[in-house]
Protein backbone atom coordinates (compact mmCIF):
# COMPACT_ATOMS: atom_id res chain seq x y z
CA UNK A 1 0.00 0.00 0.00
CA UNK A 2 1.62 3.03 -0.91
CA UNK A 3 0.72 6.75 0.12
CA UNK A 4 -1.36 7.63 -2.77
CA UNK A 5 -3.83 4.99 -2.02
CA UNK A 6 -3.56 5.35 1.34
CA UNK A 7 -4.63 9.31 0.99
CA UNK A 8 -7.62 7.91 -1.05
CA UNK A 9 -8.74 5.52 1.70
CA UNK A 10 -8.32 7.20 5.12
CA UNK A 11 -11.70 8.32 4.60
CA UNK A 12 -13.48 5.21 4.41
CA UNK A 13 -11.03 4.03 7.03
CA UNK A 14 -12.22 6.39 9.46
CA UNK A 15 -15.70 5.64 8.61
CA UNK A 16 -15.07 2.41 9.24
CA UNK A 17 -15.88 1.24 5.21
CA UNK A 18 -12.42 -0.50 4.63
CA UNK A 19 -12.38 -4.24 4.35
CA UNK A 20 -10.16 -6.05 7.60
CA UNK A 21 -7.68 -6.83 5.07
CA UNK A 22 -7.15 -3.43 3.87
CA UNK A 23 -7.54 -1.72 7.34
CA UNK A 24 -4.97 -3.73 8.81
CA UNK A 25 -2.66 -2.96 5.61
CA UNK A 26 -3.92 0.40 5.59
CA UNK A 27 -2.66 0.43 9.75
CA UNK A 28 0.83 -0.73 9.26
CA UNK A 29 1.44 1.93 6.67
CA UNK A 30 0.06 4.56 9.54
CA UNK A 31 2.57 3.46 12.01
CA UNK A 32 5.46 3.83 9.71
CA UNK A 33 4.55 6.74 7.50
CA UNK A 34 4.49 10.02 9.39
CA UNK A 35 3.18 11.95 6.69
CA UNK A 36 0.11 9.56 6.15
CA UNK A 37 -0.50 9.44 9.80
CA UNK A 38 -0.72 13.35 9.74
CA UNK A 39 -3.02 13.00 7.29
CA UNK A 40 -5.46 10.38 9.35
CA UNK A 41 -4.95 12.93 12.03
CA UNK A 42 -6.04 16.11 9.50
CA UNK A 43 -9.41 13.76 9.07
CA UNK A 44 -10.23 12.95 12.54
CA UNK A 45 -10.06 16.77 13.68
CA UNK A 46 -12.21 17.52 10.69
CA UNK A 47 -14.63 14.86 11.73
CA UNK A 48 -14.65 16.35 15.23
CA UNK A 49 -14.82 20.21 14.38
CA UNK A 50 -17.76 18.70 11.83
CA UNK A 51 -19.55 16.56 15.14
CA UNK A 52 -19.71 20.02 16.73
CA UNK A 53 -21.75 21.95 14.19
CA UNK A 54 -24.75 19.27 14.48
CA UNK A 55 -27.93 20.30 15.15
CA UNK A 56 -30.65 18.42 16.74
CA UNK A 57 -34.12 19.63 16.05
CA UNK A 58 -35.85 21.07 19.67
CA UNK A 59 -38.61 19.08 20.66
CA UNK A 60 -40.82 21.87 20.27
CA UNK A 61 -39.54 22.08 16.39
CA UNK A 62 -40.37 18.81 16.09
CA UNK A 63 -44.05 19.30 17.53
CA UNK A 64 -44.79 22.27 15.18
CA UNK A 65 -43.83 19.97 12.08
CA UNK A 66 -45.93 17.40 13.36
CA UNK A 67 -48.74 19.87 13.53
CA UNK A 68 -48.26 21.33 10.44
CA UNK A 69 -47.91 18.29 8.38
CA UNK A 70 -51.01 17.14 10.63
CA UNK A 71 -52.82 20.43 9.71
CA UNK A 72 -52.45 19.68 6.15
CA UNK A 73 -53.81 16.13 6.29
CA UNK A 74 -56.62 16.74 8.38
CA UNK A 75 -57.64 19.63 5.73
CA UNK A 76 -56.61 17.50 2.79
CA UNK A 77 -59.53 14.55 4.57
CA UNK A 78 -61.79 16.89 5.41
CA UNK A 79 -62.32 18.17 1.62
CA UNK A 80 -62.05 14.47 0.59
CA UNK A 81 -64.82 13.82 3.09
CA UNK A 82 -66.84 17.02 0.64
CA UNK A 83 -65.65 15.27 -2.06
CA UNK A 84 -66.55 11.67 -1.33
CA UNK A 85 -65.08 10.04 -4.16
CA UNK A 86 -61.16 10.34 -3.44
CA UNK A 87 -59.46 7.76 -1.42
CA UNK A 88 -55.72 8.92 -0.24
CA UNK A 89 -54.52 5.74 0.90
CA UNK A 90 -56.22 2.69 1.80
CA UNK A 91 -60.09 2.45 2.09
CA UNK A 92 -60.54 4.29 4.95
CA UNK A 93 -60.06 8.08 5.60
CA UNK A 94 -57.90 9.43 8.33
CA UNK A 95 -59.53 10.61 11.43
CA UNK A 96 -59.14 13.60 13.74
CA UNK A 97 -56.33 10.87 15.37
CA UNK A 98 -54.06 12.79 13.80
CA UNK A 99 -53.89 15.53 15.94
CA UNK A 100 -51.09 15.22 18.31
CA UNK A 101 -52.21 16.64 21.62
CA UNK A 102 -55.11 14.27 21.25
CA UNK A 103 -53.12 11.35 19.70
CA UNK A 104 -50.94 11.60 23.06
CA UNK A 105 -54.46 10.99 25.10
CA UNK A 106 -53.95 7.45 24.07
CA UNK A 107 -50.35 7.31 25.58
CA UNK A 108 -49.81 6.27 29.18
CA UNK A 109 -50.49 9.62 30.36
CA UNK A 110 -49.55 10.29 33.82
CA UNK A 111 -51.94 9.57 36.97
CA UNK A 112 -53.06 13.20 37.48
CA UNK A 113 -53.00 13.94 34.22
CA UNK A 114 -54.92 11.56 33.37
CA UNK A 115 -57.14 11.78 36.37
CA UNK A 116 -58.14 15.32 35.96
CA UNK A 117 -58.58 14.82 31.99
CA UNK A 118 -60.72 12.05 32.73
CA UNK A 119 -62.81 14.38 35.26
CA UNK A 120 -63.03 17.19 32.93
CA UNK A 121 -64.09 15.39 29.81
CA UNK A 122 -66.69 13.55 32.10
CA UNK A 123 -67.93 16.83 32.66
CA UNK A 124 -67.88 18.14 29.00
CA UNK A 125 -69.32 15.04 27.70
CA UNK A 126 -71.83 14.59 30.34
CA UNK A 127 -75.67 14.91 28.99
CA UNK A 128 -76.67 18.07 28.51
CA UNK A 129 -73.62 19.37 28.75
CA UNK A 130 -73.02 23.06 26.74
CA UNK A 131 -70.89 25.82 26.71
CA UNK A 132 -68.80 27.83 23.84
CA UNK A 133 -67.39 24.42 22.42
CA UNK A 134 -68.09 21.63 20.41
CA UNK A 135 -67.27 18.07 19.59
CA UNK A 136 -66.17 16.31 16.25
CA UNK A 137 -68.83 13.78 15.34
CA UNK A 138 -68.01 10.57 16.42
CA UNK A 139 -67.70 7.63 13.95
CA UNK A 140 -66.57 4.09 14.86
CA UNK A 141 -63.27 4.49 13.69
CA UNK A 142 -62.77 6.72 16.44
CA UNK A 143 -63.12 4.15 19.18
CA UNK A 144 -59.78 2.34 19.86
CA UNK A 145 -60.21 -1.30 21.07
CA UNK A 146 -58.21 -3.61 22.85
CA UNK A 147 -58.94 -6.96 23.27
CA UNK A 148 -59.00 -7.50 27.37
CA UNK A 149 -60.20 -11.07 27.74
CA UNK A 150 -62.27 -13.88 25.49
CA UNK A 151 -63.70 -16.84 27.47
CA UNK A 152 -66.74 -19.26 26.95
CA UNK A 153 -69.87 -17.58 27.45
CA UNK A 154 -71.44 -18.61 31.14
CA UNK A 155 -74.91 -19.52 29.57
CA UNK A 156 -74.98 -23.27 29.49
CA UNK A 157 -77.87 -22.97 27.36
CA UNK A 158 -75.75 -21.34 24.37
CA UNK A 159 -72.73 -23.51 23.67
CA UNK A 160 -69.69 -22.30 21.64
CA UNK A 161 -70.95 -19.22 22.23
CA UNK A 162 -67.94 -17.15 23.10
CA UNK A 163 -67.71 -13.97 25.64
CA UNK A 164 -65.28 -11.37 24.27
CA UNK A 165 -64.27 -8.29 26.75
CA UNK A 166 -62.93 -5.16 24.79
CA UNK A 167 -60.79 -1.86 26.82
CA UNK A 168 -62.23 1.02 24.12
CA UNK A 169 -60.50 4.07 24.05
CA UNK A 170 -62.66 6.79 22.72
CA UNK A 171 -61.11 9.83 20.76
CA UNK A 172 -62.48 13.42 20.05
CA UNK A 173 -61.50 16.83 18.85
CA UNK A 174 -62.51 19.43 21.52
CA UNK A 175 -62.85 22.66 20.19
CA UNK A 176 -63.07 26.44 22.08
CA UNK A 177 -61.88 29.33 23.04
CA UNK A 178 -58.81 29.68 24.95
CA UNK A 179 -60.93 32.07 27.65
CA UNK A 180 -63.15 29.30 28.08
CA UNK A 181 -62.70 27.42 31.82
CA UNK A 182 -63.22 23.76 30.63
CA UNK A 183 -61.43 24.90 27.83
CA UNK A 184 -58.46 26.15 29.78
CA UNK A 185 -58.49 23.17 32.23
CA UNK A 186 -58.28 20.73 29.60
CA UNK A 187 -54.71 22.54 28.54
CA UNK A 188 -53.92 22.78 32.44
CA UNK A 189 -53.93 19.11 32.14
CA UNK A 190 -52.14 18.14 29.03
CA UNK A 191 -49.32 20.64 30.70
CA UNK A 192 -48.69 18.11 32.94
CA UNK A 193 -48.62 14.98 30.36
CA UNK A 194 -45.18 13.86 31.87
CA UNK A 195 -44.91 11.31 28.46
CA UNK A 196 -45.22 14.16 26.14
CA UNK A 197 -43.05 17.20 26.57
CA UNK A 198 -44.20 18.16 23.07
CA UNK A 199 -47.33 18.26 24.42
CA UNK A 200 -46.40 20.09 27.45
CA UNK A 201 -44.83 22.93 25.14
CA UNK A 202 -47.77 23.86 22.75
CA UNK A 203 -49.85 23.69 25.97
CA UNK A 204 -47.56 26.46 28.09
CA UNK A 205 -47.01 28.24 24.71
CA UNK A 206 -51.32 28.30 24.30
CA UNK A 207 -51.36 29.23 27.65
CA UNK A 208 -48.54 31.88 28.15
CA UNK A 209 -51.00 34.73 26.67
CA UNK A 210 -53.49 34.04 29.77
CA UNK A 211 -50.83 34.70 32.36
CA UNK A 212 -53.42 37.22 34.00
CA UNK A 213 -55.03 34.19 34.82
CA UNK A 214 -54.11 32.85 38.60
CA UNK A 215 -54.54 28.67 38.05
CA UNK A 216 -52.37 29.66 34.46
CA UNK A 217 -49.74 31.72 36.39
CA UNK A 218 -49.45 29.05 38.65
CA UNK A 219 -48.85 26.13 36.03
CA UNK A 220 -46.25 28.33 34.69
CA UNK A 221 -44.04 29.13 38.07
CA UNK A 222 -45.00 25.31 38.51
CA UNK A 223 -43.26 24.07 34.92
CA UNK A 224 -40.27 26.70 34.89
CA UNK A 225 -39.45 24.60 38.61
CA UNK A 226 -40.35 21.44 37.90
CA UNK A 227 -40.55 20.14 33.91
CA UNK A 228 -37.71 18.45 33.03
CA UNK A 229 -37.60 19.56 29.91
CA UNK A 230 -35.85 23.19 29.50
CA UNK A 231 -38.01 23.87 26.01
CA UNK A 232 -41.04 23.72 28.72
CA UNK A 233 -39.00 25.88 30.99
CA UNK A 234 -37.99 28.21 29.11
CA UNK A 235 -41.59 28.95 27.50
CA UNK A 236 -43.13 29.28 30.92
CA UNK A 237 -40.57 31.56 32.31
CA UNK A 238 -41.29 33.58 28.65
CA UNK A 239 -44.85 33.64 30.25
CA UNK A 240 -44.23 34.95 33.29
CA UNK A 241 -41.85 38.19 31.81
CA UNK A 242 -44.64 40.21 33.24
CA UNK A 243 -45.08 39.24 36.30
CA UNK A 244 -41.21 39.85 37.12
CA UNK A 245 -42.29 41.95 40.00
CA UNK A 246 -44.33 39.79 41.74
CA UNK A 247 -42.18 38.40 44.61
CA UNK A 248 -44.14 35.33 44.80
CA UNK A 249 -42.70 35.13 40.96
CA UNK A 250 -38.95 36.27 41.91
CA UNK A 251 -38.64 34.02 44.03
CA UNK A 252 -39.53 30.92 42.12
CA UNK A 253 -37.10 32.48 38.94
CA UNK A 254 -34.16 33.02 41.77
CA UNK A 255 -34.31 29.05 42.83
CA UNK A 256 -34.65 28.49 38.98
CA UNK A 257 -31.17 31.00 38.63
CA UNK A 258 -29.41 29.22 41.35
CA UNK A 259 -30.72 25.78 41.10
CA UNK A 260 -31.59 24.68 37.19
CA UNK A 261 -29.22 22.80 35.77
CA UNK A 262 -29.50 24.23 31.95
CA UNK A 263 -27.44 27.31 31.70
CA UNK A 264 -30.14 28.84 29.15
CA UNK A 265 -32.85 28.91 31.75
CA UNK A 266 -30.74 30.20 33.99
CA UNK A 267 -29.56 32.88 31.80
CA UNK A 268 -32.94 33.53 30.95
CA UNK A 269 -33.86 33.70 34.95
CA UNK A 270 -31.31 36.35 35.34
CA UNK A 271 -32.94 38.51 32.19
CA UNK A 272 -36.62 37.96 33.80
CA UNK A 273 -35.02 39.05 37.62
CA UNK A 274 -33.20 42.33 36.32
CA UNK A 275 -35.49 43.61 34.28
CA UNK A 276 -36.80 44.52 37.72
CA UNK A 277 -33.52 45.08 39.90
CA UNK A 278 -33.93 46.74 42.64
CA UNK A 279 -31.37 46.99 45.37
CA UNK A 280 -32.88 43.88 47.17
CA UNK A 281 -30.43 41.94 44.28
CA UNK A 282 -27.15 42.86 44.71
CA UNK A 283 -26.19 40.59 47.58
CA UNK A 284 -28.31 37.46 45.57
CA UNK A 285 -26.88 38.22 42.39
CA UNK A 286 -22.83 38.54 43.96
CA UNK A 287 -23.40 35.12 45.74
CA UNK A 288 -24.68 33.94 42.51
CA UNK A 289 -21.38 35.15 40.83
CA UNK A 290 -19.40 33.65 43.30
CA UNK A 291 -20.83 30.04 43.07
CA UNK A 292 -21.95 30.32 39.48
CA UNK A 293 -19.49 27.77 37.07
CA UNK A 294 -20.88 28.64 33.80
CA UNK A 295 -18.80 31.76 32.08
CA UNK A 296 -21.78 33.32 30.29
CA UNK A 297 -24.26 33.20 33.10
CA UNK A 298 -21.93 34.61 35.20
CA UNK A 299 -21.32 37.56 33.20
CA UNK A 300 -25.11 38.43 32.84
CA UNK A 301 -24.94 38.48 36.44
CA UNK A 302 -21.31 40.55 36.24
CA UNK A 303 -23.04 42.92 33.91
CA UNK A 304 -26.88 43.25 35.70
CA UNK A 305 -24.73 44.50 39.27
CA UNK A 306 -22.15 46.79 36.94
CA UNK A 307 -25.57 47.92 35.44
CA UNK A 308 -26.75 48.81 38.83
CA UNK A 309 -23.85 50.53 39.55
CA UNK A 310 -23.20 47.58 42.38
CA UNK A 311 -19.40 45.99 42.58
CA UNK A 312 -18.94 42.70 41.52
CA UNK A 313 -17.21 40.89 44.23
CA UNK A 314 -18.59 41.52 48.21
CA UNK A 315 -15.85 42.76 50.69
CA UNK B 1 -20.71 11.32 14.68
CA UNK B 2 -24.43 10.49 14.74
CA UNK B 3 -25.44 6.80 14.74
CA UNK B 4 -28.66 7.05 13.20
CA UNK B 5 -28.85 3.69 11.32
CA UNK B 6 -32.30 2.16 10.37
CA UNK B 7 -31.87 -0.42 12.63
CA UNK B 8 -31.56 2.22 14.71
CA UNK B 9 -34.73 4.17 13.58
CA UNK B 10 -36.79 0.52 13.52
CA UNK B 11 -35.95 0.10 17.00
CA UNK B 12 -38.11 3.13 17.90
CA UNK B 13 -41.51 1.35 16.78
CA UNK B 14 -43.82 -0.08 18.90
CA UNK B 15 -42.69 -4.01 19.41
CA UNK B 16 -46.09 -4.76 18.65
CA UNK B 17 -45.88 -4.29 15.25
CA UNK B 18 -42.95 -5.14 13.18
CA UNK B 19 -42.11 -2.39 10.19
CA UNK B 20 -43.77 -5.01 7.31
CA UNK B 21 -47.07 -5.40 9.10
CA UNK B 22 -47.36 -1.46 10.24
CA UNK B 23 -46.83 -0.52 6.10
CA UNK B 24 -49.75 -3.51 5.12
CA UNK B 25 -51.96 -1.68 8.45
CA UNK B 26 -51.38 1.97 6.85
CA UNK B 27 -51.77 0.51 3.01
CA UNK B 28 -55.22 -0.90 4.77
CA UNK B 29 -55.58 2.28 6.18
CA UNK B 30 -55.37 1.86 9.68
CA UNK B 31 -53.74 5.44 10.36
CA UNK B 32 -52.73 4.72 13.80
CA UNK B 33 -50.34 2.62 11.77
CA UNK B 34 -49.62 5.76 9.84
CA UNK B 35 -49.18 7.97 12.82
CA UNK B 36 -46.77 5.29 14.21
CA UNK B 37 -44.93 4.91 11.26
CA UNK B 38 -44.07 8.67 10.76
CA UNK B 39 -43.39 8.95 14.28
CA UNK B 40 -40.29 6.75 14.60
CA UNK B 41 -38.66 8.42 11.63
CA UNK B 42 -39.89 12.08 11.89
CA UNK B 43 -37.54 13.09 14.28
CA UNK B 44 -34.05 11.54 11.72
CA UNK B 45 -35.80 12.98 8.70
CA UNK B 46 -35.94 16.78 10.83
CA UNK B 47 -32.57 16.06 11.68
CA UNK B 48 -31.19 15.68 7.80
CA UNK B 49 -33.32 18.53 7.08
CA UNK B 50 -31.92 20.81 9.41
CA UNK B 51 -28.56 19.61 9.46
CA UNK B 52 -28.51 20.34 5.67
CA UNK B 53 -30.27 23.20 4.97
CA UNK B 54 -29.41 24.95 8.22
CA UNK B 55 -33.05 26.72 7.81
CA UNK B 56 -35.52 25.95 10.21
CA UNK B 57 -38.17 26.91 7.71
CA UNK B 58 -36.87 25.09 5.07
CA UNK B 59 -36.43 22.06 7.32
CA UNK B 60 -40.12 21.91 8.22
CA UNK B 61 -41.01 22.77 4.59
CA UNK B 62 -39.16 19.34 3.19
CA UNK B 63 -40.96 17.45 6.47
CA UNK B 64 -44.13 18.57 5.40
CA UNK B 65 -43.40 18.07 2.13
CA UNK B 66 -42.34 14.62 2.58
CA UNK B 67 -44.22 13.60 4.60
CA UNK B 68 -47.06 14.23 2.68
CA UNK B 69 -45.49 12.33 -0.55
CA UNK B 70 -45.25 9.58 1.98
CA UNK B 71 -48.68 10.09 2.52
CA UNK B 72 -50.50 10.05 -0.80
CA UNK B 73 -48.18 7.46 -2.73
CA UNK B 74 -47.76 4.50 0.28
CA UNK B 75 -49.74 2.40 -1.61
CA UNK B 76 -47.36 2.74 -4.60
CA UNK B 77 -44.50 1.02 -1.87
CA UNK B 78 -43.93 -2.72 -2.85
CA UNK B 79 -41.64 -3.63 -0.40
CA UNK B 80 -38.73 -3.49 -2.92
CA UNK B 81 -36.49 -2.23 -0.52
CA UNK B 82 -36.44 -1.22 2.77
CA UNK B 83 -39.04 1.97 3.70
CA UNK B 84 -36.32 3.15 5.61
CA UNK B 85 -34.44 3.40 1.99
CA UNK B 86 -37.84 4.67 0.04
CA UNK B 87 -38.66 7.41 2.36
CA UNK B 88 -34.90 8.50 2.45
CA UNK B 89 -35.45 8.57 -1.15
CA UNK B 90 -38.11 11.04 -0.99
CA UNK B 91 -36.01 13.27 1.48
CA UNK B 92 -33.13 12.79 -0.28
CA UNK B 93 -34.82 13.80 -3.55
CA UNK B 94 -36.55 16.92 -2.05
CA UNK B 95 -33.53 18.35 0.22
CA UNK B 96 -31.53 17.75 -3.43
CA UNK B 97 -33.61 20.42 -5.06
CA UNK B 98 -33.35 22.63 -2.66
CA UNK B 99 -29.46 22.66 -2.47
CA UNK B 100 -29.54 23.02 -6.10
CA UNK B 101 -31.71 25.78 -5.62
CA UNK B 102 -30.18 27.37 -3.00
CA UNK B 103 -26.20 27.26 -5.83
CA UNK B 104 -28.28 28.95 -8.27
CA UNK B 105 -29.64 31.44 -6.08
CA UNK B 106 -26.46 32.16 -4.27
CA UNK B 107 -28.57 32.18 -0.92
CA UNK B 108 -27.37 33.74 2.16
CA UNK B 109 -25.27 31.56 4.43
CA UNK B 110 -25.88 30.28 7.74
CA UNK B 111 -23.58 32.25 9.76
CA UNK B 112 -23.74 36.66 8.14
CA UNK B 113 -21.94 39.05 9.55
CA UNK B 114 -23.88 41.51 11.69
CA UNK B 115 -22.43 44.66 13.15
CA UNK B 116 -21.93 42.32 16.29
CA UNK B 117 -19.33 39.90 15.10
CA UNK B 118 -20.78 36.78 12.87
CA UNK B 119 -23.99 35.62 13.83
CA UNK B 120 -24.98 31.74 12.97
CA UNK B 121 -28.39 31.80 12.18
CA UNK B 122 -29.17 28.75 13.36
CA UNK B 123 -29.00 29.74 16.86
CA UNK B 124 -31.83 31.73 16.51
CA UNK B 125 -34.02 28.93 16.67
CA UNK B 126 -32.44 25.87 18.60
CA UNK B 127 -34.41 25.16 21.50
CA UNK B 128 -31.57 25.16 23.61
CA UNK B 129 -28.54 25.36 21.57
CA UNK B 130 -27.59 29.16 22.32
CA UNK B 131 -28.54 29.31 25.41
CA UNK B 132 -27.95 25.80 26.88
CA UNK B 133 -24.48 25.04 25.49
CA UNK B 134 -22.69 28.93 25.33
CA UNK B 135 -19.02 26.99 24.46
CA UNK B 136 -20.71 25.63 21.32
CA UNK B 137 -22.28 29.29 20.01
CA UNK B 138 -18.67 30.72 20.84
CA UNK B 139 -17.45 28.03 18.95
CA UNK B 140 -19.76 28.73 16.14
CA UNK B 141 -18.57 32.70 16.39
CA UNK B 142 -14.69 31.30 16.06
CA UNK B 143 -15.16 28.78 13.09
CA UNK B 144 -19.16 28.91 11.72
CA UNK B 145 -17.86 31.01 9.17
CA UNK B 146 -15.04 28.00 7.67
CA UNK B 147 -17.03 25.24 8.08
CA UNK B 148 -20.32 26.60 6.32
CA UNK B 149 -18.23 27.71 3.56
CA UNK B 150 -16.30 24.45 3.45
CA UNK B 151 -19.60 23.10 3.27
CA UNK B 152 -20.74 25.53 0.74
CA UNK B 153 -17.98 24.60 -1.11
CA UNK B 154 -19.02 20.79 -2.34
CA UNK B 155 -21.30 19.97 -5.18
CA UNK B 156 -25.39 19.14 -3.45
CA UNK B 157 -24.47 15.24 -4.25
CA UNK B 158 -20.94 15.21 -2.57
CA UNK B 159 -22.76 17.25 0.44
CA UNK B 160 -25.82 15.11 0.47
CA UNK B 161 -23.48 12.27 0.87
CA UNK B 162 -21.10 13.41 3.75
CA UNK B 163 -24.05 14.40 5.96
CA UNK B 164 -25.42 10.50 4.85
CA UNK B 165 -22.79 9.31 6.31
CA UNK B 166 -21.26 11.81 8.91
CA UNK B 167 -23.86 12.97 10.87
CA UNK B 168 -27.13 10.22 9.95
CA UNK B 169 -24.36 7.36 9.86
CA UNK B 170 -25.23 5.40 6.92
CA UNK B 171 -23.49 2.93 5.31
CA UNK B 172 -22.15 4.14 1.69
CA UNK B 173 -23.72 0.89 0.33
CA UNK B 174 -27.10 2.37 1.45
CA UNK B 175 -26.39 5.57 1.00
CA UNK B 176 -25.64 4.92 -2.50
CA UNK B 177 -29.26 3.06 -2.78
CA UNK B 178 -31.06 5.62 -1.63
CA UNK B 179 -29.64 8.32 -4.48
CA UNK B 180 -29.73 5.57 -6.72
CA UNK B 181 -26.23 5.50 -7.72
CA UNK B 182 -23.66 2.38 -6.83
CA UNK B 183 -21.27 2.37 -3.42
CA UNK B 184 -18.36 2.93 -5.38
CA UNK B 185 -19.83 6.00 -7.01
CA UNK B 186 -20.84 7.20 -3.01
CA UNK B 187 -17.21 5.97 -1.59
CA UNK B 188 -16.10 8.30 -4.50
CA UNK B 189 -18.05 10.85 -3.82
CA UNK B 190 -17.56 10.74 0.07
CA UNK B 191 -13.96 11.31 -0.66
CA UNK B 192 -14.35 14.37 -3.22
CA UNK B 193 -15.89 15.86 -0.08
CA UNK B 194 -13.61 15.13 2.64
CA UNK B 195 -10.57 16.29 0.14
CA UNK B 196 -12.46 19.36 -0.28
CA UNK B 197 -13.52 20.42 3.49
CA UNK B 198 -9.56 19.00 4.27
CA UNK B 199 -8.26 21.87 2.38
CA UNK B 200 -10.50 24.50 3.34
CA UNK B 201 -10.25 23.61 6.71
CA UNK B 202 -7.10 21.58 7.12
CA UNK B 203 -5.25 23.59 9.96
CA UNK B 204 -8.06 22.44 12.06
CA UNK B 205 -6.56 20.66 15.31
Amino acid sequence: MNCESVTKLIPLYFYGELPPEEEDSLEQHLDTCAACARQAESQRALSAALDRREVQPSAALLAECRHDLMRTVYRHEAMVGQAGSLRPIGNRPFLVSWLPALGAWRMPLGASALLALGFITARLTAPGAAGPFSFASLTPENVISSVRSVQPAQDASRPGEVQIVLDETRRRVISGQLNDGNIQRLILAAAHDENNPGVRWESVDLLKSHSDSSPVRELLLNRVAEDPNPGVRLKALDGLKAYTGDPEVRKVLAQVLVHDDNPGVRIAAVDALTAHAGEDMVGFLQGVVEKEDNTYVRRRCVKALEDMNASVGTF
Amino acid sequence: MAQDAPGAVGARLSPKLDEASLIRAVQRGDQDAFEQLVRAYDQSVLRLALNLLRSQEDARDVFQEAFLRVFRSIDSFRFDCSFHTWLYRIVTNICLDYLRKRKVRKEEPAVVDTPEGPLDRMNDFEEEAAHADPERSLWNVQLGQRIEGALGGLTPRERMVFELRHYQGLRLRNIGEILGTSEEAAKNCLFRATQKMRTVLGDLQ
